[in-house]
């Protein structure tokens, strides 16, 4: 099965060097290329790729939003954010708007074309300097409980100590206590990593993080 | 006031002397009149007990002629002979008209009496018995026998009066028109706030000298407010101007050299597939590795000057930038936002900045290790605040007192909340207790600012 993907990047340099390692690949075929926001939109609406690799910062619409258009409208193409930036709220908020993934501008192609193929199944990919900056080889997560997986994704969708404790009746005090231990668990030292990396983990799922 | 005093003693002293003086004099006259009389009737008196006088007195045929024998006093005054009964037995020229006019019932016997004549003139009387039985009564007016004095008596307090009124008026008109004009433009000048505050531009009830002045100082706060305002937009100007320097930097970094070195490092990755000796693999894997590091630093300069990810709102900002300072500094940052409105990049802009700077200042100056991010909306405020457990720093409030010594942090923070129509509160201490910082602007802006 070949996966049929469109390209929007505003800089004609970088697009041609992402047409490159598309090139020559039989299962992966560019179907179109965009280098702003709107004709990336409308590339996107005629062609309905099954993958869509977005520059956050285009001009015209943004990346982010880009991606919310296309969720709203019901389009099957697996959204795949490709930036220069390094930023954890970047990715966080591509996935909250239904990105399938988040890979930086320096990957290598064959990490590049790993990451279209795991978008186009479905799956997430998340560019390891951005998610797992505290990754330790060998580490393993300890299951989360259902409590704590509950307080994550609450977490995950923006929400503040205050906004959890009062939607489970607990105290903010336990909230804390849940959060310190969520990190502790998987290893993560802020509530972005820790949604991320139980993203990796499969803890929780895309789809539980959409807006 | 002093001025006042001496004027309002001197003019009371006088007044007081001189009622006093009015009063002595006045019983000096009473004195004299009573003595007088006194002595008059009693000198009738004695003629009249002489063996003598018997004698004559039958002899009389005219009661005229007992008159001008008994009576014939060329004295001021009245003098008249009655008997027991009180029939008038003689009587001085004219004091047959004028006695019975004063003579009121009820007069003691051998002490003078003080009677209000009919004409408003003032009458001592005095009544003595003689030895047949009969009385001498002798009367004079004050105004015949004393007549000037009486007169000077009435004159003097009316004058010292007219005198004391003139001189309270001076004092009520000095005080109306100098003193008062001058204590309120006292407490005016050294309540103001200059370069920021106005007095009154004029108060007309002051003496023309005052108005002036008053007018002068009016001026130069004028003109104190306008530089105050011209030295504000200043430095407003310089923080707008460089941060839209640092926004076109960092876009233009982003969108050229980023880009650029994206490029290359792209073009290094798909050189690095094909075959190669190992001398140019290990230069290709040298100038990957470049170009890693120059992406690297490009994005770092960028974050440095102005976040592109600032666009993503006010809690994923504060969220990236605490982040990225926890891991940067080693310390612990707990990050509070809640419920917060999509606020202008105005405000965000601010409030990244000034929790940059807080964190800063709160890890390099404070040694702080944890540190409270807390931003909140309730429906009015947008409110940010940021406590860390640090040593603190001296403040009292005043920071240009700050800005002088050279530490600009809370300065910058005060320009950006000003720029923002907020307002920013700095508690701290050197007493261990950390600092805390807390920044109100009111939401949607409602065109005042921020109480």
């Amino acid at each position: 099965m070949v996966i049929k993907v469109v390209l929007a990047d505003d800089h004609p340099l970088t697009r041609e060097g992402f047409k490159s390692y598309l090139e020559g690949k039989e299962d992966i075929k560019l179907v179109g290329e965009a280098s702003d926001g709107e004709s990336a939109w409308e590339v996107i609406k005629e062609q309905l790729p099954d993958v869509a690799l977005i520059d956050i910062r285009m001009p015209g619409i943004d990346g982010v939003s880009l991606v919310r258009r296309v969720r709203q409208e019901g389009l099957n193409v697996a959204c795949l954010m490709l930036t220069s930036y390094d930023a954890q709220q970047y990715v966080l908020a591509s996935l909250r708007a239904g990105a399938k993934g988040y890979i930086l501008k320096t990957a290598s192609p064959e990490e590049l074309l790993r990451a279209i193929e795991i978008v186009a199944s479905q799956g997430v990919y998340l560019d390891k300097e951005v998610a797992l900056a505290v990754e330790e080889p060998g580490f393993s997560p300890e299951q989360l409980s259902p409590r704590e997986r509950e307080v994550l994704l609450l977490a995950g969708r923006g929400e503040s100590s205050k906004e959890i404790a009062s939607k489970l009746f607990i105290s903010e005090r336990t909230v804390q206590t849940h959060l310190a231990s969520i990190y502790d668990k998987l290893g993560a030292r802020n509530k972005t990593e820790a949604l991320l990396l139980a993203l990796k983990y499969g803890v929780v799922t895309l789809e539980e993080l959409l807006e | 006031m002093i001025l006042t005093l001496l004027v309002l003693i001197p003019s009371l002293a006088i007044l007081i002397v001189t009622g006093w003086g009015v009063v002595e004099h006045e019983r000096a006259m009473k004195k004299i009149a009573e003595s007088y009389v006194l002595d008059l009737a009693q000198s009738v008196a004695a003629r009249v007990d002489r063996p003598r006088f018997m004698h004559r007195a039958q002899m009389m045929t005219s009661s005229r002629a007992l008159d001008s024998f008994v009576l014939d006093v060329s004295l001021p005054g009245w003098v008249a002979l009655v008997d027991e009964s009180g029939n008038l037995l003689a009587a001085s020229s004219r004091a047959q008209d004028v006695l019975p006019q004063i003579w009121q019932g009820g007069i003691p016997v051998g002490r003078t009496t003080l009677v209000e004549g009919p004409f408003g003139d003032t009458y001592t009387i005095a009544a003595i018995p003689t030895s047949q039985g009969w009385y001498v009564i002798s009367a004079v007016s004050w105004s015949q026998l004393l007549g000037p004095m009486v007169r000077f008596s009435h004159l003097w307090p009316a004058a010292v009066g007219l005198l004391a009124i003139v001189g309270m008026c001076a004092v009520w008109a000095f005080w109306r028109w100098l003193i008062m004009p001058l204590l309120s433009l006292e407490s005016e000048v050294s309540a103001l706030k200059w370069g920021k505050d106005l007095p009154k531009p004029d108060d007309p009830p002051a003496v023309w000298e005052l108005r002036r002045l008053r007018k002068v100082l009016y001026q130069l706060a004028q003109t104190a407010r306008e530089r105050e305002e011209l030295r504000q937009r200043y430095v407003s100007d310089l923080v707008r101007v460089q941060e839209e320097e640092r926004t076109k930097l960092a876009r233009e970094i982003h969108d050229g050299p980023l880009q650029d070195v994206t490029a290359l490092l792209q073009r290094i990755l798909l050189l690095k597939q094909e075959s190669w000796n190992e001398r140019a693999e290990k230069y290709i894997e040298i100038a990957k590795e470049s170009a890693v590091a120059a992406v690297r630093e490009l994005r770092a300069l960028c974050d440095t000057l102005s976040p592109p990810w600032l666009d993503l709102g006010l809690a994923q900002a504060l969220t990236e930038l605490t982040d990225r300072l926890a891991r940067t500094y080693g310390v612990k940052i707990y990050l509070e936002s809640s419920e917060l409105p999509e606020v202008s990049k105005d405000i965000i802009l601010a409030f990244f900045r000034i929790t940059q700077e807080a964190i800063n200042n709160a890890v390099k100056h404070g040694c702080a290790k944890n540190i409270w991010v807390k931003a909140s909306y309730d429906g009015e405020f947008v409110v940010l605040q940021i406590e860390d457990d640090g040593s603190g720093f001296e403040f009292e409030g005043d920071v240009e007192a700050l800005r002088v010594k050279g530490h600009r942090g809370i300065a910058n923070m005060v320009e950006r909340m000003r720029m923002i129509k907020g307002k920013i509160d700095v508690q701290s201490s050197s007493l261990e207790k950390g600092t805390t910082i807390t920044c109100k602007v009111s939401f949607p802006f409602t065109g005042e600012e921020t109480p």
